[in-house]
């Protein structure tokens, strides 16, 4: 992985002072909160309901073990023994003190980790897919690019007030792990008629209370000139957005109201000027980052799991196996999810202890490489076939053994109105409760690949919009209700799904999921056929006279 | 010409239009605009440009006074001339009223009494200045004329810095208290150079001047002076007294020089002294000077305001296009971007955009919310001027700020990209570590 020079860690150190100093000013009252708060923001401290929270950038994803021991380190130091991992790959502690935050950024530093651009009207941190570098369908680890990204973006002068946050994935894929196109630059590797890789531009993704699937901007963009070309993009955006309102000054909005000939008309223009220039990225170059990223030291074997021997002799890890290891490029390997979803459990936390024991299996079985995915999981990507049946022991007695990975519990939540100061309704009681519901192996094998995901208000952090069926939380006279849609889809097949209805309380939610997934498992052709097949095929209509009867 | 128009207007919209003037320009600017000794520049910008029809001269008449009076007759022989007619002169002094106006060709010399009714209350043995100058100086010349000068937006006096220690702050402009600007040409000459103009001019003096009179007002209050003595020693000696009051303020002081205001813009790293006043609607092209027009304005108006012969500034707004004056960057001395507030950042691709794209080369100024924490951002994008208004700012920049962050991500910016401000470039730097 990428590991910092000396004009890194520079960087950072130097951004730990000025923060620090920012921290004081405020304390002193030289800073009002007006004036502290894009300060703050830009590097990733909120404030929550009860307390500050930060927010630590996991760029695209990636951690060593030392990182990791550190982050349980600050859980236990700063905060309450726990930490959330979040959809844009980061962690958040949610009980920071203030006055604590200068030395938790010095610790971070320590360990080449910051929190800078997790928050603000800036450029955040770039996500990727959690198995970048290990899956056997990637063109190209996408790495490379992403830290290349990562470090145009740092404090960009001209890029740190646009109207509004912007948020580029980044994928090598063809299948679409990082929901791309629910970014507002959404890339993804192709290799051109010449067998050339560059990448395909999305734009104007995005959730929230305008939900809109990223267009394609441009096709093929070579790898000497993507950063010129988002830099097009980003000064088209941070001249053009809109200002006036924020709920409108997200770039998708732009690219809405521009129409997108006219926005792609603006970014051309923007980029046959600055095409050629400074950011123009030498191929040479392109390899030497890319060392970076060097595979492990792979040992060849033909180790292969016997999965029909396993479901007899080892019923608990051959499920484990099917549904939370990932197809490695590399034969005797693959990529172990560690699910954060137990059963009644809250999705994405992890403790001190937890932290600590995976670092451990990081260490000692995955070449000291972690993952954090999108879906708040967690993924050792190079562990050896062999090895998975000590990693599987090893998490069952952290409470990390779960092996429900891309199943109906393992959903996308957000913190809600537990945390959260935007919150209208709780999302974490509920995502429990459904968990609890489904929860037995029996039940969840049956139903099959299902994507719940939760949102405590319309900004959508749970990306409900992209659940195949997303639940959201509204407020009603007071009243905490939950709105269920049908249909949404984070894949490369990217789609928002459609609210069924009025909304219900939370107590009623999990007998409507029922509900629905009853409808779907007694209408679908076969186990194969997925639930948003199912639903494409039947329409909604079933669906909704499921919760709310024909009226 | 224009000031046939002008003419016909009251008082009061005379006033209104002097003070337009003033706000366009700011006291700071004018006094920036002309060279110390350029007395006859500075006259004719009051006569012509400030104060136009609007202005008179108060003269002694004294030891000095040939200087200034034939400078006016040069611009404009017609404009106001106030003597103060005290009814203690010397009767040399009446007579070198009479000398002078007719050498010098003065029309307009009005001569201003004391209210006989005040003089009568006061002062009816003539003997008040002896027991309470202050009160016979009001009396007989500070009331009159500010009476007279009710009708005036400003008026000219020809006083120096090198007279008394009061005056050594002097500048070419003042603003009073009442809002008037006093026009002080001959501020920072010195006796050599009245002297040498006397001469090269051929002016006469005043008939006592040979005789150690060098400093010349009521006969009772002024003597001569001795070799070594300042030129004013003369006046009211013996006295803890040095002006008659007509150039107090209201706070008895000399108007507060302009210089001592607070300054606001920081460049080079120090706060100077800002000659751009406040772009105000209503000059016309080719009369603007000194000020910041507005994009949109400058390009409905381009062909007059490229004509124009002042100094131009440009003002770019959070949501201008620079890209419509991409042809004209030679015509501005300076282009302020403006940042409404400081989470817009439109005015950092604007500023990226003269200065790398477009080749701009002059102050960029960023006015507006400018604090201290965006600066080091703003640097990057070129601006290389801040109008700063918010306290602490100011603090930070004038202890010279620095950001804690030496170190760049991203090449921005003409100068020579710094080494390792891309990953991929970073060879050398690394190589190093």
């Amino acid at each position: 992985m990428y590991r910092y020079d000396q004009f890194d860690a520079r960087f950072v150190a130097g951004r730990v002072a000025q923060f620090s100093d920012q921290i004081e000013r405020r304390i002193s009252g030289e800073l009002s909160e007006d004036q502290f708060r894009p300060l703050r923001l830009m590097n990733g401290l909120y404030l929550q309901l009860h307390a500050y929270m930060l927010r630590v950038a996991v760029p695209y994803g990636t951690m060593n073990s030392a990182q990791l021991r550190k982050l349980a380190h600050i859980a236990r130091t700063y905060d309450r023994g726990y930490g959330h991992f979040t959809t844009r790959q980061n962690i958040q502690f949610n009980w920071p003190r203030l006055d604590d935050v200068p030395q938790i950024l010095s610790e971070l530093a320590e360990v080449e980790m910051h929190a800078i651009q997790t928050s603000g009207n800036c450029i955040r941190n770039v996500t990727t897919d959690q198995f970048a570098g290990a899956a056997a369908d990637e063109i190209i680890d996408p790495r490379p690019v992403a830290e290349i990204i990562r470090q145009w973006s740092s404090l960009h002068p001209e890029f740190t007030f646009l109207p509004r946050k912007f948020k580029i994935a980044i994928t090598g894929a063809a299948h679409d792990r990082a929901a791309i196109k629910f970014h507002d630059i959404g890339l993804m590797a192709r290799r051109n008629e010449a067998g050339e890789i560059g990448w395909t531009v999305h734009v104007g993704g995005g959730m929230g209370r305008t939900p809109m699937v990223a267009r394609k901007l441009n096709s093929f963009v070579p790898h000497a000139d993507l950063l010129a070309y988002l830099e097009s993009i980003l000064r088209v955006y941070n001249r053009y957005g809109r200002r006036d309102n924020k709920y409108k000054a997200r770039i998708k909005i732009l690219v809405r109201e521009e129409g997108l000939a006219s926005f792609r008309e603006q970014v051309e223009s923007e980029f046959s000027e600055v095409r050629g220039g400074v950011l123009s990225l030498p191929e040479d170059e392109l390899n030497r980052i890319k060392t970076y990223f060097a595979p492990p030291e792979f040992k060849d074997s033909d180790a292969r799991f016997d999965l029909a021997a396993l479901k007899v002799s080892d019923p608990e890890f051959a499920r484990f196996v099917v549904h939370n290891t990932h197809q490695h490029a590399r034969p005797g390997y693959t990529s172990v999810t560690i699910s954060l979803k137990p059963v009644g459990g809250v999705p994405g936390d992890a403790t001190d202890t937890q932290m600590d024991i995976v670092a451990d299996l990081v260490e000692r079985f995955s070449f000291d490489e972690l993952r954090v995915s999108h879906e708040q999981n967690l993924v050792l990507p190079h562990v050896a076939i062999g090895d998975v049946r000590s990693v599987y022991e090893a998490l069952c007695a952290a409470g990390l053994g779960e092996a429900n990975v891309g199943q109906i519990t393992d959903m996308i939540v957000c913190p809600g109105l537990d945390y959260c100061a935007l919150a209208n309704a709780r999302s974490i009681p509920v995502a429990q409760e459904i968990s609890k519901r489904f929860g037995s192996a029996k039940r969840q094998e049956e139903i099959g690949d299902l994507k719940i995901k939760i949102s405590g208000c319309i900004n959508a952090c749970g990306h409900h919009h992209g659940g195949h069926i997303g639940i959201l939380g509204v407020e009603k006279r007071g009243t905490e209700l939950y709105q269920i849609t049908v249909g949404g889809d984070a894949s490369e097949n990217a789609a928002i799904g459609n609210i069924l209805g009025r909304g219900i309380t939370g107590e009623e939610v999990p007998d409507a999921i029922e509900r629905l997934v009853e409808v779907y498992l007694g209408a679908r052709s076969g186990a194969d056929e997925s639930f948003l097949n199912t639903l494409s095929r039947l329409g909604e209509t079933p669906f909704r006279e499921a919760l709310y009867g024909n009226d | 010409m224009e000031m046939i128009e002008h003419s016909s207007h009251t008082d009061a919209a005379r006033r209104a239009g002097g003070e337009s003037w003033l706000a366009a320009f700011g006291i700071m600017a004018l006094n920036s605009m002309f060279g110390q000794k350029d007395a006859s520049g500075v006259l004719r910008m009051a006569i012509e440009d400030l104060l136009v029809d609007d202005l008179a001269v108060v003269s002694s008449f004294g030891a000095d006074s040939a200087v200034l009076l034939h400078m006016v007759c040069a611009i404009n022989p017609d404009l106001p001339v106030l003597f103060l007619q005290t009814g203690r002169h010397f009767d040399q002094t009446l007579a070198y009223v009479k000398t002078l106006s007719d050498r010098l060709g003065l029309t307009n010399v009005q001569t201003l009494v004391p209210d006989s009714d005040q003089l009568a209350r006061f002062d009816p043995d003539a003997d008040l200045w002896k027991s309470d100058p202050d009160s016979c100086c009001h009396i007989r010349k500070t009331e009159p004329l500010d009476k007279a000068l009710s009708g005036f937006g400003g008026w000219v006096t020809g006083r120096k810095r090198h007279q008394t220690q009061e005056r050594g702050v002097l500048s070419h402009f003042e603003l009073t208290d009442d809002k008037r600007i006093k026009v002080n040409p001959l501020a920072y000459w010195d006796e050599e150079d009245v002297a040498a103009y006397k001469k090269v001019h051929n002016l006469p003096e005043h008939p006592l001047f040979g005789s150690g009179f060098t400093s010349i007002g009521c006969a009772p209050c002024t003597s001569a002076v001795t070799t070594g003595e300042g030129a004013r020693a003369g006046r009211w000696r013996g006295l803890n007294k040095t002006e008659c009051g007509i150039h107090f303020d209201v706070n008895k002081r000399i108007s507060p020089a302009m210089a001592k205001a607070e300054l606001t813009l920081f460049r080079d790293g120090r706060f100077v002294a800002d000659p751009w006043g406040k772009w105000v609607e209503g000059p016309a092209p080719s009369e603007a000077r000194y000020a910041h027009v507005p994009l949109a304005q400058f390009v409905a108006n381009r062909t007059a305001y490229l004509a124009g012969p002042h100094p131009l500034g440009l003002l770019v707004g959070a949501g201008d296009n620079v890209e419509e004056v991409a042809s004209d960057l030679s015509r501005f001395s300076s282009i302020a971007i403006e940042f409404r507030t400081f989470t817009d950042g439109r005015g950092y691709s604007s500023a990226r955009l003269l200065v790398e794209r477009m080749g701009y080369k002059g102050e960029l100024r960023a006015v507006g919310d400018v604090l201290v924490d965006q600066i080091p951002l703003m640097r990057r994008c070129g601006i290389n001027a801040f109008v700063v208004g918010h306290a602490a700012t100011r603090k930070a920049l004038e202890q010279g700020v620095q950001s804690a962050i030496d170190v760049f991500m991203q090449p921005v910016g003409v100068d020579e990209i710094p080494l390792g401000t891309r990953c991929f470039l970073r060879r050398a730097n690394h190589s190093n570590s």
